[in-house]
């Protein structure tokens, strides 16, 4: 009995050692995702990266704007972090040059995890395995460079190409989509005038524009030129990608609209739902005039840009 | 009548020079760029395998005409310039009012898939 209690204990421990080791990110992207889901990152360990970019959401969320640590509210919409190798720059207003750069800002804002970047590096350094990962991945101990480093090199890999669209014009595979659609994806380019933004591989030039969502009231985000600190820039937010964002609602960086339906409606008639918008691009400075079937097919292309990852699961 | 309409509709569909798949090399950032030439004188191109734009083309000769959507369906004319058994294609700018469309044409170099 007594040899027992010795040998049990010590077999635990080289299980539980064995799947410590089965379980130690092999590399920067599988060190990126575990840091990315770790609540270790926030202030109160209660929130990760994950609980605003939630990978059932296409790493969005549901709410307008999301919760940070002790419930504090943020200020715009979640972004996907799905789809963004291409992009130039990062956030609603462009502020961050670099994914990596853009990685670090919600850990540290105080509306968001609240760790101030030396305090999350420290935590690492004190995590038995955080320390042992960062050297056998980085041969050094945690840093704020290397943190970085680490969860952009997780968000790259968060690329989608396998949606009904893709499949359609990939694969030449014509039944992939509704003749909705494919009709739909013709207005996109037309008389939609979508295509003026959001044009380019996944739907979008990466240009800043207002789109007539500022009127100096009740809707006074200024956007772009809170950055900038050109007036010219007033009320203009970066031109998100259209890849899966039939699950990314609600929309908008106020996020003010809860379906693709009252977003299209919106962008017809602009006017009907915010009156006295400033600095409106001018590219919808009419109504589009598009018909009720019109509308429904452009739904339609634009839920054919779901990847097949979210109607499985659906 | 009728066959003189169908001549003239097999002058100007079929299969041309263009017809089948090309690619860029990978740029600095690892795009890709590709485009389908289909027999219809449709086409349509993608960047690393994400689709994203589709149109019409023309090719007699050295001209190739195309319009997208984009660009407000302007069409846009080029010299296309064929190299390496003509495996390989340049454009140069004949008439396009959209730059941005211009200006990534211009830097196109595009190799057949085999």
């Amino acid at each position: 009995m007594r040899k027992w209690c010795i040998v049990l204990p010590a077999v635990l421990l080289v299980f539980i050692q064995a799947s410590l080791t089965g379980n130690a990110p092999k590399d920067k992207v599988a060190l990126g995702r575990r840091l990315f889901f770790d609540p270790i990152l926030s202030r109160d360990k209660t929130i990760n990266c994950g609980s605003c970019h939630q990978p059932a959401y296409a790493f969005a969320d549901t709410l307008a704007v999301s919760r940070g640590v002790k419930k504090r509210k943020g200020k715009r919409n979640t972004p996907s972090v799905m789809n963004i190798t291409g992009l130039p720059y990062f956030f609603w207003d462009g502020r961050s040059a670099t994914l990596e750069e853009q990685a670090l800002a919600p850990i540290a804002n105080p509306d968001e995890m609240d760790l101030p970047v030396h305090l999350a590096v420290q935590r690492l350094n004190a995590n038995k395995n955080y320390k042992a990962w960062f050297r056998d991945i980085f041969h050094s101990e945690a840093t704020a460079n290397n943190l970085a480093q680490a969860i952009a090199a997780f968000e790259r890999t968060l690329e989608t190409s396998n949606s009904a669209f893709d499949d359609w014009k990939m694969n030449n595979n014509t039944n992939a989509v509704s003749e909705a659609a494919k009709r739909g994806f013709v207005l996109f380019g037309k008389k939609g005038k979508c295509t003026q933004c959001h044009f380019g591989a996944d739907f979008t030039q990466h240009q800043f524009k207002n789109i007539g969502l500022f009127n100096g009231k009740d809707l006074n985000d200024s956007g772009r030129m809170s950055i900038s600190g050109n007036a010219a820039d007033i009320g203009k937010f970066k031109t998100p990608g259209l890849r899966n964002i039939a699950v990314t609602a609600p929309y908008m960086h106020n996020g003010m609209f809860n379906t693709l339906a009252e977003v299209i409606e919106f962008y017809n008639d602009p006017d009907k739902r915010i009156p006295h918008s400033i600095n409106r691009d001018t590219v919808l400075l009419k109504p589009l005039g598009l018909t009720n079937d019109e509308k429904k097919d452009l739904e339609a292309f634009l839920l054919s840009l779901t990847d097949q990852q979210f109607l499985q699961k659906k | 009548m009728l066959a003189a309409s169908v001549l003239a509709v097999l002058a100007v569909t079929g299969p041309d020079k263009l017809t089948g798949k090309w690619e860029t090399k990978p740029s600095p950032k690892g795009n890709v760029t590709g485009v389908v030439f289909k027999e219809d004188q449709s086409f349509d191109g993608y960047v690393n395998k994400k689709p994203f734009t589709s149109g019409n083309y023309q090719l007699q000769d050295s001209i190739f005409e195309l319009t997208d959507n984009g660009c407000n369906g302007e069409p846009g004319k080029y010299r296309i310039i064929f190299f390496s058994n003509n495996d390989s294609f340049r454009l140069q700018p004949i008439d396009d009012p959209c730059e941005e469309r211009k200006n990534g044409m211009s830097k196109l170099v595009m190799g057949r898939v085999k």
